[in-house]
């Protein structure tokens, strides 16, 4: 029997893009509102606040410090937690778990940067002791590069496969109007692209962008009274390789598949029952490993499996990442996955919804690939 | 990032043995004293079994290779007068893996499992271990 003991009872999205007149506290508050508002919800309902610095966020990790005070939350349960891409599913889970627990019954969930106006880049270099920089070993793109070299050379995977997801996003951005990069994508366009750390082009990396999201999570019950159709968490799970080189699977993100099982596992279904997937797609390549470890596919084999993009297009037998993911909607880190996963599921999505969604996969993975986290929500 | 300075390692009680090790043109990690697990990264206790005590051990420099990129942005401005350059993640006859910029590639394609050998490269007065393709014969 799928959990069902929590809801996504609100969410809200900023206006994303190139925003340098706002500040991420700014995007944060008008995150915040809407997603009060989508929950017909006060301020002061809220008993929890959980919250992810973004790039542009000194705070770190007393980020929940800084946005309490500057929102006039005085909360039960807070906290911030940096888990790059895998974060916003993880906090999700620790309200639901908190709400569930009784510690808290109505939890914010926040996200903001300005990292496009900031000037971020994503280029620093992993390694505790010795950083991987001595040898020019740098950025967030240089990592999954590595992933993606590997499996083009095990399994045969091609440029036009990673292509074949970049095409797919957009076109699903196209439908959005709220994504940043609408205008069409082809694949030739694609492999015309700048080389950034071979095999990856430019069109394989997703955008770098200004915005902020919020999630409101309360018990199921509750939802039941709010503004919109509750929906709620009926799997959700975690797994995290910490190590990195010394791991011998490391590079094949073995955490991925683990965490999507848990949430399978926990929700009672299997790959089969899932309609509509927002897979975390912080490059091309990241689609193709969600395919193979959330068991749509044989591991190795997703490039192949995507028949040219037509099984992930919307109408396809999976549509993906149908805002248009990190690649086209928007770089919010994984949040507006979740947003649209809850989106799908409440029948909102207009030209691009998915007929009779009734479950969707959310995944998360961030840091140097280490963390991971998965979601399947449902009515 | 502004910086043209190359990254370099800062030595301290628990890397110095590596970097020592290589200034004298040897390749060598940690072994743990009391489990035997040979690791990398370089730590201060053995991710096994949590012992702090470790003996250098050199090794043959010999690896293959695990999986590669080719770096055509300069995310550090030490690395630009260098572009397109090769990194690989190369796996030890030892067992461990470990990241080093490829040299010394013209003519030989990439390949996994391509046979390295290490080599060092200096940067400022620090030597660094990195890997060139290792060709039958060359004896070493």
């Amino acid at each position: 029997m799928a959990w069902r003991r929590a809801a996504i009872s609100g969410v809200g999205a900023s206006r994303q893009g190139k925003l340098p007149d706002e500040t991420r506290d700014t995007l944060a508050a008008e995150a915040l509102r809407g997603a009060l508002e989508d929950a017909g919800l006060e301020k002061d309902d809220l008993d929890g606040l959980l919250t992810m610095p973004g790039t542009s966020s000194p705070e770190g990790g007393r980020h929940y410090l800084a946005l309490g005070e500057h929102f006039g939350i005085n909360p039960r349960i807070a906290g911030s937690m940096i888990m790059g891409g895998a974060t916003g599913g993880a906090l999700i889970q620790y309200a639901a778990l908190a709400i569930d627990a009784g510690m808290a019954s109505c939890v914010a969930c926040v996200f903001s940067d300005t990292a496009r106006t900031s000037g971020s880049r994503f280029s620093s270099s992993s390694g505790w002791t010795d950083p991987w920089g001595i040898w020019g070993m740098f950025s967030a793109a240089a990592n999954s590069a590595i992933v993606a070299r590997r499996h083009m050379e095990l399994y045969g995977t091609t440029s036009d496969h990673l292509a074949a997801v970049a095409v797919t996003c957009r076109h699903h951005a196209s439908l959005n109007p709220g994504a940043v990069r609408r205008e069409p994508l082809t694949v030739e366009e694609h492999h015309a692209s700048r080389m950034i750390v071979d095999p990856l082009r430019r069109d394989d990396c997703c955008l770098i962008t200004d915005g902020a999201v919020a999630v409101i999570v309360t018990s199921a019950e509750r939802a039941e009274s709010l503004r919109k159709p509750p929906v709620t968490i009926w799997g959700m799970g975690q797994a995290h390789t910490l190590q990195t080189t010394a791991h011998p699977d490391w590079w094949y993100l073995p955490h991925q598949r683990a965490a999507v099982q848990d949430a399978y596992r926990m929700a009672g279904v299997g790959p089969a029952d899932i309609d509509v997937a927002q897979f975390y797609d912080n490059f091309t390549i990241s689609v193709l490993l969600w395919l193979e470890h959330g068991g749509f596919c044989e591991p190795g084999q997703a490039g192949p499996w995507l028949e040219g993009g037509e099984k992930i297009r919307l109408g396809g037998d999976l549509p993906v990442n149908t805002a248009g993911g990190n690649l086209s909607e928007s770089y919010m880190q994984g949040w507006l996955h979740i947003v649209e996963g809850v989106r799908q599921i409440r029948g909102e999505c207009g030209d691009r919804q998915v007929e009779d969604a009734e479950l969707c996969l959310v995944t998360g993975r961030g840091m140097t690939l280490n963390t991971s986290s998965a979601l399947v929500l449902g009515r | 990032m502004s910086s043209a300075e190359p990254v370099l390692p800062e030595l301290t009680d628990v890397n110095r043995g590596f970097w020592e090790a290589a200034a004298r043109g040897e390749l060598a990690l940690q072994r743990c004293d009391d489990c035997g697990e040979l690791r990398y990264p370089v730590a201060a206790v053995c991710p096994r079994c949590l012992s702090a005590r470790s003996t250098w051990s050199p090794l043959s420099g010999r690896a293959s290779l695990f999986s590669w990129i080719v770096f055509h942005n300069a995310y550090h401005a030490a690395w630009r007068d260098r572009l397109p350059y090769s990194v690989g993640l190369v796996e030890l006859e030892e067992g461990p893996r470990l990241f080093g910029t490829l040299v010394a590639t013209e003519g030989t394609p990439l390949a996994l499992g391509m046979p390295l050998q290490v080599v060092f490269e200096a940067s400022g007065d620090v030597s660094i271990p990195c890997f060139a393709p290792r060709h039958e014969g060359d004896g070493r």
